[in-house]
């Protein structure tokens, strides 16, 4: 098990978020021991594996990573960082690496940002998530109308769905949140 | 001790029955639980991998509405979500500037959050719960599964136990039933992967049934509501998809509970989970078969 990148990488100074973690020591202590791929769930199939992850970041082949399967392969368990003897922040680098995909339009997988965005959309429209609303804006975006239908009867039998939107909260503070988060995520 | 609860968005519709058992145990144990008026949406997985202001003031703006009183959280997610971000609100000047500005309002991350296993365990009591057992569920063999999001990064949840976590099997061993010892206590299930990448969660869940089963459980006990929708409902996915049979009842904490407190089973929302627990419940003696629920 060497290094499964076989390509030559283009290396760059990493980007803001990237720096920021690596200065504050969360991903620089790093010794490549490989603790975080063993235990990881979805290793076994990777693309780039979790201590691959911490050594190309730390190398600033940036591109290589944000074009990435595995970023959005990744579920958030946090198996890495708890067992990490380092305490390297993988679960925070993997976000950042997300986040940066998403802004330079790179993203290797559809399916999990196309979700995240309806999610997101919700709960400003409504304050919370509305579960039945949510999939089936999701199968409209992506497609999937057939899988889990044979499933909604039963679901909705077993209570499983709140059948009407409502609104919750204070709108006006809500689409103040999420108006700065979009001028924040513009500025430099 | 005076709490808020803050029921978070699964509550409302597939965990339906999670926020039914939970009232309905917290007031047989006189745990005062009224709800945070208009809460709204912690931003979940969407938020965090998305954008990392959302990911902090989406959970400050409830955290700052519970004007001082402890947060209480049934969902495994929320609570996640609600104290990674007072960490960091309250850790990084930067963070709460900016979350500040956000909210239009200063919030120093202070709030206190306890998930509702914290307050039977730290408030309550195991004894005082012991207690109150009317109906103990004797033979009754559990696996306590905590999945990921309790218990890690533990250096900021200080939960339990990271890799051991015991607060569940405590608290059914309270409740009369044989809490089993097995490997997949804190293994993930593919949590938010369930409708984007299914073939994730029915790989992942499929090992943790598997090792619940083979250490010879009865059923599965849950303190998350994506953890027990993966369990229960992508059940017949995985069985069909594998040709093996499992039929493990995944039920939350508090639906055990609550019948080892001598509560009715339709209080409890157990007609709402997919695998029917009635079988298994009348086998060993602890729903009687006339009072099963009507479906």
């Amino acid at each position: 098990m060497t290094t499964v990148i076989e390509r030559p990488l283009s290396l760059s100074t990493p980007p803001a978020a990237l720096q920021a973690l690596l200065k504050s020591d969360a991903l620089s202590l790093c010794f490549q021991c490989r603790k975080c791929t063993a235990g990881c769930p979805v290793a076994a199939e990777a693309d780039v594996k979790p201590h691959e992850i911490v050594r190309l970041v730390q190398l600033g082949a940036t591109d290589e990573l944000l074009a990435s399967r595995f970023i959005w392969e990744c579920t958030s368990c946090g198996t890495c960082e708890a067992r990490c003897p380092q305490a390297v922040a993988l679960p925070a680098a993997i976000d950042a690496l997300r986040r940066l995909s998403r802004e330079r339009k790179v993203a290797a997988d559809p399916a999990v940002p196309a979700f995240n965005d309806i999610f997101l959309a919700t709960v400003r429209q409504l304050g919370r998530t509305h579960e039945l609303a949510l999939m089936a804006a999701f199968k409209l975006r992506t497609r999937r109308f057939s899988q889990d239908f044979a499933r909604f009867p039963t679901m909705l039998r077993k209570g499983k769905f709140a059948l009407l939107p409502r609104l919750h909260g204070d709108r006006a503070k809500r689409q103040r949140i999420f108006r700065r988060a979009r001028e924040q995520r513009k500025a430099p | 001790m005076s709490y808020v609860f803050y029921p978070g968005c699964s509550l409302e519709s597939t965990a339906k029955d999670y926020a039914l058992s939970t009232n309905a145990v917290a007031a047989a144990l006189g745990i005062d639980l009224p709800e945070l008026a208009g809460w709204t949406c912690c931003g979940s997985t969407a938020a965090h991998q998305t954008d990392a202001l959302l990911a902090l003031a989406l959970p400050a703006a409830n955290l700052a509405a519970a004007s001082g009183k402890t947060v209480a959280v049934a969902c495994a997610a929320c609570y996640s979500r609600l104290k990674l971000a007072n960490h960091e609100i309250a850790g990084d000047p930067d963070s709460r500037r900016r979350v500040a500005d956000a909210l239009g309002a200063d919030y120093d991350g202070s709030t206190p959050v306890k998930h509702v296993l914290e307050i039977l365990r730290d408030d309550v009591g195991m004894a005082a719960i012991a207690d109150k057992v009317k109906r103990p569920l004797a033979g009754l063999r559990v696996a306590a599964y905590y999945g990921c999001l309790l218990v890690r990064p533990p250096s900021i949840m200080r939960f339990d136990d990271a890799e051991n976590p015991a607060v569940i099997d405590k608290l059914m061993t309270a409740a009369g039933a044989e809490a089993i010892d097995w490997s997949a206590k804190t293994d993930c299930c593919g949590a938010s992967f369930s409708i984007t990448k299914t073939e994730i969660v029915l790989r992942l869940s499929r090992a943790v049934l598997t090792a619940a089963r083979e250490a010879g459980a009865d059923c599965i006990v849950t303190a998350c509501p994506l953890c027990q929708f993966n369990l229960d409902m992508r059940q017949s996915d995985i069985e069909k998809k594998n040709n093996e049979h499992f039929g493990l009842p995944a039920f939350y904490f508090t639906q055990l509970l609550g019948l080892a407190l001598g509560l009715q089973s339709q209080r409890l929302g157990l007609q709402s989970l997919l695998v029917d627990p009635l079988p298994l419940l009348t086998r060993k003696g602890i729903l009687q078969p006339e009072k099963a629920v009507a479906r």
